[in-house]
């Protein structure tokens, strides 16, 4: 065998010099593998992991025909990362300033600090303790239009991208502010329908583990786990926007003519219970809540609570022709000034205008104070305050939306002397306007209450109906013979009582008007009032109810009685409903019309 | 019997060996393959949602357009600024009739044309109620 040409030491070395490489790569994977592990690991998933956060959409409202209340909308938020600007595209920021609608100076002035702040960035990262400190977004501009993101992406200006975020917009601006409520800027539904049914509206976010490529771009092919977003459901309110539109335009020229300290315009089905429109003087803004004052944030129709004044008088007529111890002609002596109640001469309210012997009927439609207090006497306080309650005075109506208040009816154990001779005229007791709506409408449907109803269905984000919801009864006030009655005598309260004159020929208009003297640091004053007129029409057959509470009306003289306040713009809405909603009058009008003639007079 | 010459189990063996590479470099590049497809197919579906929740976007921007446009208010005042003098009627303006108003014209105009009798006319189908509103109110 020939001997070989290298040496033993050279094949050694060699050998040695191979096992070493060998070795060392063994102590590198072992290092890579074992020891670095974790950091190693961390790194990996810093550098190509991620969770993908999808915001759920907000649901929708929308009113009962399904026009948006309040919808979210997507703006972009753009920012810049400053360590991947690239000074060669200066020459595009111009145009991005324009698209920003940013001076160009400014918007010049932060990409080049952004420019400077990343190139030190970037030394630092070399420095482990500085790594946690670089900046890799720096804001340009919040609520960038779609169209206007997609014209500054084309720009391809490296390192500048956008965060997308929903907002809340309010199509209306003031359409149902206190209905609807708002999302702040925090995106905390605060009040209104926005509060009280976050539950349906918010959704839940999705998001998504996966990888990114050095680009930052998901690669998809990674999925590990994904969690579907599931979006809000929308809400439909019983509320028209045309109804409320017409209430609230009611409500500004109210404002304008008389600069009340607050006024309240509700409209509601009497047998259902849906609420068509909700208004409160002073209004608001939901595109610029951060603008509004709290008093105007109020939702008075629930918050606040008033006198009910005369139209309170409803509990007592009501009350007496349904125990049946009156008749709508029974007589009452009204102008008496006292009379003896279990052995005690009470004096008797002040009336408006004189009377002597007035009927049931009569005492509805002249607004007796005395024949009022004279009905309650007859039936004594137990029963008085029975039926109160059951009118729903001085307990919740259950609003859906929340925020309201029970109103004071104290029990009669607690009743001075004199309470059973002023309740019934809608002193010694306070209710919000709701409550007042609310007993009226039990009238106008048969003598049943209703829950007042704000929320009619709830759609899943495909529009498939989800929940819907019914009328609910709270309780049979009147029986429903005594309803109608009653309503015909509310009827007279325009034929011949104080509403006179505001009649609307065929259609029956009902109601009764209120005038309460304001209770200023514990007296009653003769100068300020809550004027109200609540009513319902046809009377044979309601289909609607309005009430128009205004409280302080400044008038430029004489007193804001309810008549010359409230009663005018109630009329002023059934004009408008009439037409809107069209309400066939009872009877047909042979003469008069203007198209029987074609047009011509 | 003679046995097989030694190369002809050699030959078996290297083309089976062929077979087996060709077999499992085929089951790689199949692998391959259905890795690409799915890194396609992901990225496909990927940059479909995209545009879809784009699309959806657009939409809600579009209905929230659309909203603020047909409100009330607004409405109202492209009246005014397009001077239409649209008003709502009023009840003045209004004659109710029984039936249909559109078998009601119907009947009128075939009336003209084909001189009908009164008798067809009363004989015309009723509906609900309806209503006539006037153009135009001074």
């Amino acid at each position: 065998m020939s001997k070989g040409f290298a040496s033993n030491f050279r094949m050694t070395l060699i050998a040695v010099a191979v096992l070493a490489c060998f070795l060392g790569v063994g102590i590198r994977l072992i290092f890579l593998h074992v020891i670095d592990r974790d950091d190693l690991l961390k790194f990996v998933n810093k550098a190509r992991r991620q969770i993908v956060v999808e915001q759920a959409r907000r649901g929708a409202i929308l009113d009962t025909k399904g026009a948006l209340l309040a919808t979210s909308r997507s703006f972009v938020v753009v920012g810049v990362d400053p360590e991947m600007m690239n000074p060669e595209d200066i020459k595009s920021w111009p145009e991005m300033a324009r698209l920003l609608k940013l001076p160009r100076a400014e918007l010049s002035g932060v990409l080049q600090n952004s420019m400077k702040v990343g190139r030190q960035a970037l030394a630092n990262s070399l420095t482990p303790a500085l790594e946690n400190k670089r900046v890799r977004w720096v804001k340009l501009a919040e609520e960038v239009d779609e169209d206007v993101y997609d014209q500054i992406t084309k720009l391809k200006v490296r390192g500048v991208y956008g965060a997308r975020n929903f907002k809340r917009i309010y199509p209306g601006d003031t359409l149902a502010a206190h209905v609807i409520g708002y999302v702040n800027k925090e995106g905390v539904a605060v009040t209104g329908a926005e509060h009280h049914l976050d539950i349906y509206l918010k959704g839940e976010d999705g998001w998504i583990e996966s990888e990114k490529d050095g680009a930052r771009r998901e690669l998809a092919q990674f999925r590990s786990r994904e969690v579907p977003v599931q979006d809000g459901n929308d809400v439909v309110l019983t509320i028209d926007s045309v109804v409320q539109y017409m209430i609230e335009n009611e409500l500004k020229l109210i404002a304008d003519k008389y600069r009340p300290k607050f006024a309240t315009i509700i409209v509601s089905e009497p047998h259902t219970g849906r609420i068509l429109g909700l208004a409160n003087y002073p209004n608001y803004n939901l595109n610029a809540f951060e603008k509004a004052p709290l008093d105007a944030q109020r939702n008075n129709a629930v918050t606040d609570i008033i006198e009910p004044g005369s139209t309170f008088k409803i509990v007592a007529a009501g009350a007496a022709l349904d125990l049946g111890i009156v008749t709508p002609a029974s007589i009452f002596d009204c102008g008496q000034t006292s009379i003896l109640y279990k052995n005690r001469q009470l004096k008797l309210p002040k009336e408006d205008e004189p009377f002597e012997n007035l009927s049931v009927a009569d005492i509805v439609a002249h607004s007796s104070n005395r024949g009022a207090a004279q009905l309650a006497m007859l039936m004594g306080e137990e029963n008085f305050y029975s039926y109160a309650r059951k009118y729903g005075f001085g307990q919740s109506t259950k609003f859906q939306l929340g925020g309201e208040v029970r109103g004071i009816l104290e029990q009669p154990k607690n009743w001075d002397g004199l309470t059973i001779t002023r309740m019934p005229m809608g002193h010694s007791i306070a209710a919000t306007p709701l409550q007042v709506h609310m007993a009226m409408s039990a009238v106008a449907n048969g003598g049943t209450l209703l829950r007042p109803q704000i929320l009619k269905e709830i759609r899943d984000a495909k529009g498939n109906i989800v929940r819907t919801f019914a009328p609910e009864k709270r309780e049979q006030v009147l029986k429903p013979s005594t309803a109608a009655v009653l309503a015909q005598l509310l009827h007279r309260v325009f034929t011949e009582g104080t509403a006179k004159g505001f009649e609307i020929p065929g259609f029956e208009l009902a109601g009764k008007t209120g005038t309460t003297q304001k209770i200023i640091d514990g007296k009653y004053v003769s100068n300020r009032h809550v004027s109200s007129f609540v009513g319902f029409f046809p009377a044979s057959r309601p289909e609607v109810v309005i009430s128009v509470i205004v409280d302080d009306a400044k008038m430029s003289k004489g007193i804001a009685y309810g008549r010359a306040v409230a009663v005018p713009a109630f009329k002023h809405i059934a004009e408008q409903l009439i037409q809107y909603l069209d309400i066939t009058p009872l009877m047909i009008p042979t003469s008069g019309a203007l198209a029987s003639n074609g047009g011509a007079r | 019997m003679r046995p097989p010459p030694p190369n002809t189990l050699v030959n078996k063996i290297v083309a089976l060996t062929l077979c087996l590479l060709v077999f499992s470099g085929t089951l790689g590049l199949g692998a391959v393959w259905v890795r690409q497809e799915i890194f396609s197919t992901a990225n496909r579906s990927n940059v479909l949602e995209t545009k879809l929740a784009d699309v959806e976007r657009r939409l809600d921007e579009v209905d929230a357009g659309v909203a603020i446009a047909l409100n009330p208010a607004s409405l109202l005042r492209r009246n005014e600024t397009m001077r239409l003098g649209l008003e709502a009627p009023k009840q003045i303006q209004v004659v109710r009739m029984q039936g249909s108003p559109e078998t009601r014209l119907a009947l009128k105009r075939n009336q003209e044309i084909f001189s009908l009798s009164t008798t067809a006319r009363k004989s015309g189908p009723t509906a609900g109620n309806a209503r006539l509103v006037t153009a135009s109110f001074p």
